[in-house]
């Protein structure tokens, strides 16, 4: 049997952070959870994540700033980080696109669809 | 007709009124705007930064779930949608989240023998702030009667007041499936 797929959820919101969970482990994920970009940094520093879905809005360091720290060492630079948000806005996702994000998907999300998104990117 | 005055308000003649139709966020600092709405089943949500003098409306009436979940549960996704919009347009105008404030209106029933749709979307709204750990300053939920509310972004003053009920829209319960929702773009 293989081992399940692990996901970091970054949200600052625990309703979202609740429905995440929810969904995800509904779908047969292992599920980790962070509140603001500093809380997933430190996790990820000590743990392993194969896919991150983050939020963008939050305290400390929002999601940008987190693809970007990410991105930058040698660890999480090709690691699947999906964007999960309430912007709609072209300029934010192209944003999120440069930072290095591997996906966009806009709030509320449907789970199924999250589902079939964290499969697709996941290696 | 009854009529309730949470804090006393004089609206000036240059006051800018704006509707909050279902489905929709409104936010403003704007000291001379108004946002106003009329609930029947749907609740309303005003929330506020007295530091910032920043505040938000939005109005929703969620769907219940198939008929495998719980009666009385609603499908809560674009609850928690419609309020993490609120949240974030206040935050981008300057609101910090640790200083909001929130008051609830709306959540009737209006006919009886119908599912108390109005009880559960209440339910929802206040179980979302206090698991967002928003304080709840005032609530007029429930009931069986429509209500008219007025909100003061700016100052985070509220006239809730009932209304016949023939006032409030007949809408359709939201769900996140009425929106092309959830889509996944992959860079």
């Amino acid at each position: 049997m293989s081992k399940p797929t692990r996901i970091l959820t970054v949200d600052d919101s625990a309703s979202m952070r609740a429905l995440l969970l929810h969904a995800l482990t509904s779908s047969g994920f292992e599920v980790a959870q962070a509140d603001d970009g500093i809380a997933a940094l430190e996790w990820l520093a000590v743990n392993e994540a194969d896919v991150v879905i983050t939020d963008i809005n939050m305290p400390r360091l929002d999601g940008f700033g987190l693809i970007e720290r990410l991105r930058a060492g040698n660890r999480h630079h090709d690691r699947p980080i999906l964007v999960l948000t309430t912007e709609s806005s072209d300029e934010k996702k192209q944003r999120a696109r440069e930072a290095g994000a591997t996906g966009w998907i806009v709030k509320p999300f449907d789970p199924e669809k999250l589902a079939t998104a964290v499969r697709r990117v996941a290696h | 007709m009854t009529a309730m005055f949470h804090q006393a308000i004089i609206p000036p003649t240059d006051m800018r009124r704006i509707t909050v139709l279902q489905g929709q966020v409104r936010v403003s600092d704007e000291a001379n705007a108004v946002f106003g709405t009329i609930l029947g089943s749907c609740v309303a949500s005003c929330l506020f930064d007295p530091i910032a003098k920043i505040g938000g409306m939005n109005h929703f009436l969620l769907a219940e779930p198939p008929a495998s979940h719980d009666p009385g549960e609603v499908d809560v996704h674009y609850g928690v949608y419609l309020m993490e919009l609120l949240i974030n347009e206040m935050l981008a105008q300057g609101a910090i989240k640790s200083r909001i404030r929130a008051h609830l209106y709306g959540g009737a029933n209006l006919r009886t023998g119908m599912a108390p749709i109005g009880t559960a979307n209440a339910a929802f709204a206040r179980s979302f702030l206090a698991s967002e750990r928003i304080p709840l300053m005032r609530e007029d939920l429930g009931g069986i009667c429509a209500r008219r509310v007025d909100f003061r972004p700016a100052t985070g003053q509220v006239r809730c007041r009932t209304v016949e009920n023939t006032l409030a829209p007949e809408l359709k319960p939201a769900t996140r499936t009425d929106r092309t929702s959830g889509d996944v773009e992959l860079f």
